[in-house]
């Protein structure tokens, strides 16, 4: 096992440094020279600007540029904003935690809903919830996040008043941390429903395809015969087709990523979505390229971890990849 | 699967489903696609046919192939279409008497009636002409960046797949680097990189993203069915390079590269839209859908119509997709690849 987690890691090496490269390459080489945020509109006097320029690393040539960067980032410092001068790591890491905590609430969302549901329909094919439930799932899939978004302002938040309408929870001083917790909570469930809506579709039809060929499966027919009950046998198809939503997470999380920019500019969440809009905006070409790199190190990381759990989780997958000399994919 | 032997129009809620369901969506997708292409005819407020000082001209026709541009009527007069000076004559209008980018103030946010079929937004602009038009944008971006990716995708997964080896490993890890770049993120940091101007960008941008999934799943094809007789024979043939591609690989993954495709534009389409959304799209005033969604916002409190048109006509666009998708999955190929 150690020895497949250490290949495993190192064959993540040379996807990371492409990473940092292309990222390097598109936001660092392909646009013009840093500082010329601003400079156009005349917003900016002639010393300020030489002030920045002083500030800025000297022009020079992009292979050099790339070695200065990654060495700053082996160290972790990604450079300094162009916008209000603060280090980017200090600005991701206040952003950080409001994006993880929309995008964990959305997983728990996903899958709370899509197993269940996938699972019921698997278990009566044909039959009408299964029907209505497919049309449902074809029609959420079609929604684009931002127009479900509207909706659900409109409706939940200012209509009916049921849910904070948009914004980070403003916790009262002096409120008990189970109030703080309701708060919080209660302003991150519109965003994050918004932001599972299209992953728990894809989710919930991916569910009924595997509970579907699980519940074909002979050992149930046996257990069945044996005198099983038809809910302890859904129940053990169910742990038997458990594993493959932990590959799934893989897939669903790039997208989750991408609609939370989406959304967390409709709900005026202050996470790294509405940073990076706000970066791209101003041309913060630094927080920029931090964004990017950290969103494509997360997808790794994420890959990463779910190939271990995968191995760890199923013994025979560990046995082939361990028989390969490459580990990869 | 019960062996229901009437027409599937017959069985009970049936012509949804089955061959009459595939039928509905890919007619629907065909019409769509034609207005698509068609729209400065459809919606124009420049006549079809008209007779300038005894000559006969087509103003609409002009517009057809000025896609994406910032149309630039700027410098040039233009005639007043709606009250013709003497000496012009209308002899056949568009059926749309509406443009785009007509700003109409004295007609603003009128729910939908006659003259509006589906109402004005805030500007006054007929929402159906901006639909209309609309879909040219969002289905030629979604069509543009999917043939893009899909042949991006042909070209460097049959390589990696037919040359083996160092080109390979090479090839796959750069697949693997492109996938580890979410969607919206890559085609953000592109716009950001190449400066707004046109769709171009955006295509850029969302083929950029999707080439690596289609190249894996071809590289991954093309070694499974490496060792086919009819592979063999076409090699010892003599084919090579591009011919084996276009005449052996391209035949044997049509199918599936039609599911992908499907899927693909569906993708694009939602992708462009959120970039028109959040402001990164094509630039106003020509229409997309998202972006008609995004400036509705403004007016969500007193007016419902300007977002029920862009929405509804996005999620009948997508379902039907989808449907053809999933149907093209099904005769095709037995096992449908999720994407």
């Amino acid at each position: 096992m150690s020895g497949y987690l250490a290949r495993r890691i190192a064959s993540a090496l040379p996807t990371l440094l492409g990473i940092t490269l292309l990222a390097f390459l598109l936001l660092r080489v392909l646009p013009g020279r840093p500082g010329s945020a601003g400079r156009e509109e005349g917003m900016v006097s002639a010393e300020a600007m030489a002030r920045v320029r002083a500030a800025a690393p000297a022009a020079v040539s992009p292979a050099a540029g790339y070695a200065v960067w990654i060495s700053g980032l082996v160290h972790g410092d990604l450079g300094r904003s162009e916008h209000d001068g603060r280090p980017v790591t200090t600005v991701l890491g206040e952003a950080l935690p409001w994006t993880l905590l929309l995008n964990g609430t959305a997983l728990l969302i996903i899958y709370g809903l899509a197993v269940p549901f996938g699972l019921l329909s698997a278990a009566a094919p044909g039959s009408r919830f299964d029907r209505l439930g497919g049309a449902f799932l074809i029609g959420l899939y079609a929604l684009p996040s931002f127009a479900a978004g509207l909706l659900l302002q409109q409706w939940v938040a200012v209509r009916w008043n049921l849910l904070p309408l948009q914004g980070p929870p403003d916790i009262p001083a002096g409120a008990g941390w189970w109030q703080a917790v309701a708060t919080t909570l209660a302003h991150a469930t519109l965003p994050a429903v918004c932001l599972a809506l299209s992953g728990w579709a894809f989710v919930a039809r991916y569910a009924r395809a595997v509970f579907q060929s699980a519940l074909g499966r002979q050992f149930l027919t046996a257990a069945r015969a044996r005198g099983l009950s038809r809910t302890r046998a859904v129940a053990h198809a169910a742990l038997w087709a458990a594993v493959p939503f932990v590959t799934l997470l893989a897939t669903i999380l790039p997208g989750l990523a991408g609609g939370s920019v989406v959304v967390e500019q409709i709900f005026s969440w202050p996470g790294v979505g509405r940073l990076y809009l706000g970066a791209i905006e101003t041309r913060d070409t630094p927080v920029i390229l931090g964004l990017t790199l950290l969103s494509a190190l997360l997808v790794l990381a994420a890959n990463l971890i779910v190939d271990l759990l995968y191995a760890v989780v199923d013994p025979r997958i560990r046995e082939r990849l361990e028989g390969e000399p490459s580990g990869g994919r | 699967m019960g062996a229901d032997r009437r027409s599937p129009a017959r069985r009970p809620g049936g012509i949804l489903r089955g061959h009459g369901r595939r039928g509905l969506s890919i007619g629907f997708l065909a019409a769509l696609f034609g207005v698509a292409l068609f729209a400065p005819l459809i919606a124009n407020d420049r006549p079809l046919v008209a007779r300038v000082g005894g000559r006969f001209s087509f103003p609409a026709l002009g517009d057809l192939f000025r896609f994406g541009a910032n149309t630039g009527d700027f410098g040039r007069p233009e005639i007043n279409w709606a009250s013709p000076p003497p000496g012009v004559e209308v002899l056949l209008g568009t059926p749309l008497p509406w443009s785009y980018r007509g700003i109409r103030l004295e007609e603003t946010l009128e729910p939908p009636g006659w003259r509006h079929l589906l109402g004005t937004d805030a500007l006054g602009r007929d929402l159906l002409a901006r639909l209309v038009h609309g879909a040219r944008v969002s289905f030629l971006i979604g069509l543009g960046a999917t043939l893009a990716a899909i042949g991006a995708g042909l070209v460097i997964g049959a390589t990696a797949a037919l040359r083996g080896g160092l080109v390979d490993v090479a090839l796959v890890r750069l697949m693997d680097v492109f996938s580890c770049f979410p969607p919206f993120i890559l085609a953000l940091g592109i716009i950001a990189a190449g400066g707004r101007g046109g769709p171009w960008p955006v295509v850029a941008g969302i083929a950029l993203n999707r080439w690596a999934s289609m190249a894996r799943y071809v590289r991954g094809e093309v070694i499974r069915q490496r060792s086919a007789e009819s592979w063999e024979a076409a090699r010892a043939a003599g084919a090579a390079g591009p011919r084996l591609l276009l005449r052996h690989v391209l035949p044997l993954l049509s199918g599936p590269l039609a599911v992908l495709g499907s899927f693909g534009v569906v993708h694009a389409i939602i992708l462009e839209s959120g970039l028109s959304f959040v402001g990164f799209g094509v630039d106003p005033p020509i229409p997309s859908w998202g972006a008609m969604l995004a400036e509705s916002r403004a007016t969500l409190d007193a007016a419902w119509w300007p977002v029920l048109a862009p929405a509804a006509a996005l999620l009948l666009t997508l379902a039907a997709l989808g449907a053809a998708a999933d149907h093209a999955g099904e005769t095709r190929s037995p096992a449908a690849p999720l994407l």
